[in-house]
This record gives structure tokens, C-alpha cells and sequence, in this order.
């Protein structure tokens, strides 16, 4: 069974807070490590920055959280004006994957999605 | 000099024997190659020798709302770099050298604690035993414990735990000269850029002097975490310092990266 939660706010700086907060909210959900959990906050807030920073102006940005058992598929979706997907060789695309277990980059239909999956690393006890 | 009594503050059992050790270890650590065992050794040996000059300086501050370990850990982290930056030539006494460094990084730490989010006096109050109960789980469990398993172990909700971490978390980025220059130079040997992860980054030209800019341990945690690719428990254990305070740091850290290089 899976779960999906979205989240949409203006692409603007001061908004950002939220999706981190949502993430580390599903984080509970999905039972992940405090570790990961503050890792995927930051991961959020980096690919959420990265898509604000070059925001189409007024546009939306959204945040869909999928939590499937011990994992968690986050997309963060916005309009940028460049339209492409983000160069794989910069320090921010650096700090993604280093801080989930996988990040892709698409554009669909007109907007930049940044798929981010996080997997719980260690078996929890229930 | 001999008359002098150099023994660590907090520590008046020091005896010659135990400065006369001290003096051969600082040797040590002048000759034999970084990183070689005899180094590593003579460096731990020193760390484990002045804890008590930590636990003392980290008494005078266990007053003012922090928990006492993070003052011990913090101060030990002033340790270590002042181990590391000490210069055996320059003929100071160590703990007269080290002392400055450890209480310099305890009061950053205060500094830091400002910057974070005002909790309600409630949550406030489960601070400490929050963090009591993710270092024993850690401990127990040998891997960094889930928030839910924090909440049964304290005796509250995984919200609660939640607002605590969250609030723990510095976001706000802060500028980039707010730190003194004390804290700087030394360690930056052990973890130089030239890691290899490095070269693929694109931003290496303009991310190299934004690092330089930052504190020696966010640096370092920087480096350990993106590109050697360890995990914010390992980064705690290997640093000393609790893994929320990695977490912290790290979100700060990140923060003033972002800032800087959209500066331009």
C-alpha cells in the first residue's frame, strides 16, 4: 500500500521551510533513522532551493511525498525558466546524492521534477 | 619555570611525571608523520590526557541551559584542534595554549544555540533527556535510532521528539564572518581538497574559497560527508560530537555554501 501527501507553495525562499518540515514529518512516517531523517531535510531543502532559485516567477512549487514500507519517494516539481534538467556536476547536485540513496532529474510537461528515494538503511524492530 | 604550577586547571594531581609525558607526546606529535600510528597514538594519548581540563571549563558554562555532555563534546573539539595547532618550538605551555581554543568553541556553541528556533519551555525541558535517549539507543541499537523508538524510550510522542530535532536544526543561514579566525588553520592539513570526489564538481573553483570561509569542523563535516560519503553517525564518532550536533552543523554549513555561491 502506498501513501502520497502533496504540498504546493510558491516558488519562493521563505516557503522552502515547509517542505523540509513535511519531509521530516513522512521520515517518521516511513520509520526512517534520525540520521536519514535529517538527511532527507536537507536533501528537500537543496533540490527545493535548486528549482526556486531559477523559479519562473508567481509559479508553484510542488512537493509529492510517496511512502511506501521503510521508504519514501519524494518529488519536488516546479517551473524554472530554463526549463532543463540541473547540471549533475555542481556541489548542490553533489550534496543530493550523497544525502539519499537516489536522485533523477526529468522535465514533464514543462516542469523540472527532482525524484528523490530514500530507503531505510537498517531493519527496525517493530 | 620549574616553581610554576602548569598542571591542567581542575586537575592538581598532575605530577612531573605526567608533564614530562605530556612534553614527550607534543614531541612526538612535531616528528613523527601525520596520520602514522605512532602520531595517531601520541594524539590520542593527549586528547584522553586533558579531558579533565574540558570537564573543568565545560563546568563554569553547565548553567546556562545546555546540556553538559554537548559542552564536554564542543570543548573536546577546542581540544583537538588546539592539539593539532600547537607548536612545540613556541615553548607555551599546553594547557595554557589549549585552554583559549576549548573555551572559544564552548561559547560558540552558545552562539549557535541562539540562532535556533525558541521551543516552549515543555519541549524545552526534553531536550536533555532526547538526547540522553539517542545516545544510548545508538549505543544499544549500533545504528542511529528512528524517531519513533526516541518517543517510547522518553516517554512522548514522535511528535514531540520531531519539534525537539527540528528545533535543534539551525537553518537560518548565517554570514559567513560571524566566526573568529581562532578557529581556523591547523586540521585543515588532515582533510586538504584534495579529495578525490572533488574533481567532478564543477563548482570547485568558486566552492574552494566559500569552504575556506568556513569553520574548520563544518569544513571538515562538509568533506566527510559528501565527499567521503560517510554517514552523520559515522561523522559523530569519528569528530566526538553527537550525531544532532553533526546534523546541525551541517544544515549551517550547507546553508552558507548555498548562500555564497548564488552570491555572484
Amino acid at each position: 500500500m502506498t501513501n502520497a501527501v502533496t504540498v504546493s507553495f510558491p516558488a519562493q525562499t521563505q516557503y522552502v521551510s515547509l517542505a523540509r518540515t513535511m519531509a521530516a514529518a513522512m521520515a517518521v512516517r516511513a520509520d526512517l533513522p534520525i540520521d536519514q531523517l535529517e538527511d532527507l531535510r536537507l536533501a528537500v531543502d537543496e533540490a527545493a532551493a535548486q528549482l526556486v532559485l531559477d523559479a519562473v516567477v508567481g509559479s508553484e512549487m510542488r512537493c509529492v511525498f510517496v511512502e511506501a514500507l521503510g521508504s519514501l519517494r519524494i518529488e519536488v516539481r516546479g517551473m524554472t525558466t530554463s526549463g532543463v534538467v540541473p547540471a549533475t556536476n555542481t556541489f548542490g547536485w553533489t550534496v543530493l546524492t550523497a544525502l539519499v540513496d537516489d536522485v533523477t532529474a526529468s522535465v514533464e510537461s514543462g516542469e523540472v521534477c527532482l525524484t528523490l528515494h530514500v530507503k531505510r538503511h537498517e531493519p527496525v524492530s517493530a | 619555570m620549574t616553581s610554576v604550577d602548569t598542571s591542567p586547571p581542575g586537575d592538581e594531581r598532575w605530577g612531573d611525571e605526567q608533564r614530562a609525558r605530556e612534553r614527550e607526546l607534543l614531541d612526538t606529535l612535531s616528528t613523527s608523520g601525520e596520520g602514522s600510528a605512532t602520531f595517531t597514538a601520541a594524539r590520542d594519548e593527549l586528547i584522553t590526557m586533558h579531558l579533565p581540563l574540558v570537564h573543568h571549563i565545560a563546568r563554569r558554562y553547565r548553567d546556562r541551559g545546555e546540556n553538559y555532555d554537548d559542552l564536554v563534546q564542543v570543548g573536546t573539539i577546542g581540544l583537538i584542534s588546539a592539539i593539532d595547532r600547537f607548536e612545540i618550538e613556541r615553548g607555551l605551555e599546553f594547557s595554557t595554549f589549549a585552554t583559549p581554543t576549548i573555551v572559544g568553541e564552548i561559547k560558540r556553541h552558545f552562539r549557535d544555540r541562539t540562532t535556533t528556533i525558541r521551543l516552549p519551555r515543555r519541549l524545552q525541558e526534553l531536550r536533555g533527556p532526547i538526547y540522553t535517549a539517542t545516545e544510548d539507543l545508538t549505543g544499544e541499537l549500533h545504528r542511529s535510532p528512528t524517531v519513533r523508538e526516541i518517543a517510547d524510550r522518553v516517554g512522548v510522542s514522535p511528535e514531540d521528539v520531531l519539534e525537539v530535532l527540528e528545533a535543534q536544526a539551525a537553518y537560518s543561514a548565517k554570514s559567513l564572518d560571524d566566526d573568529g579566525d581562532e578557529e581556523r588553520g591547523g586540521v585543515a592539513s588532515t582533510l586538504g581538497f584534495e579529495d578525490p570526489g572533488m574533481e567532478e564538481v564543477e563548482y570547485r573553483e568558486s566552492l574552494r574559497p566559500l569552504l575556506d570561509k568556513l569553520p574548520e569542523r563544518e569544513r571538515q563535516i562538509i568533506m566527510m560527508r559528501f565527499f567521503k560519503n560517510m554517514s552523520q553517525s559515522e561523522i559523530a564518532e569519528q569528530v566526538g560530537i553527537s550525531q544532532m550536533h553533526v546534523s546541525r552543523l551541517l544544515a549551517r554549513a550547507l546553508g552558507e555554501l548555498r548562500e555564497g555561491l548564488t552570491a555572484d
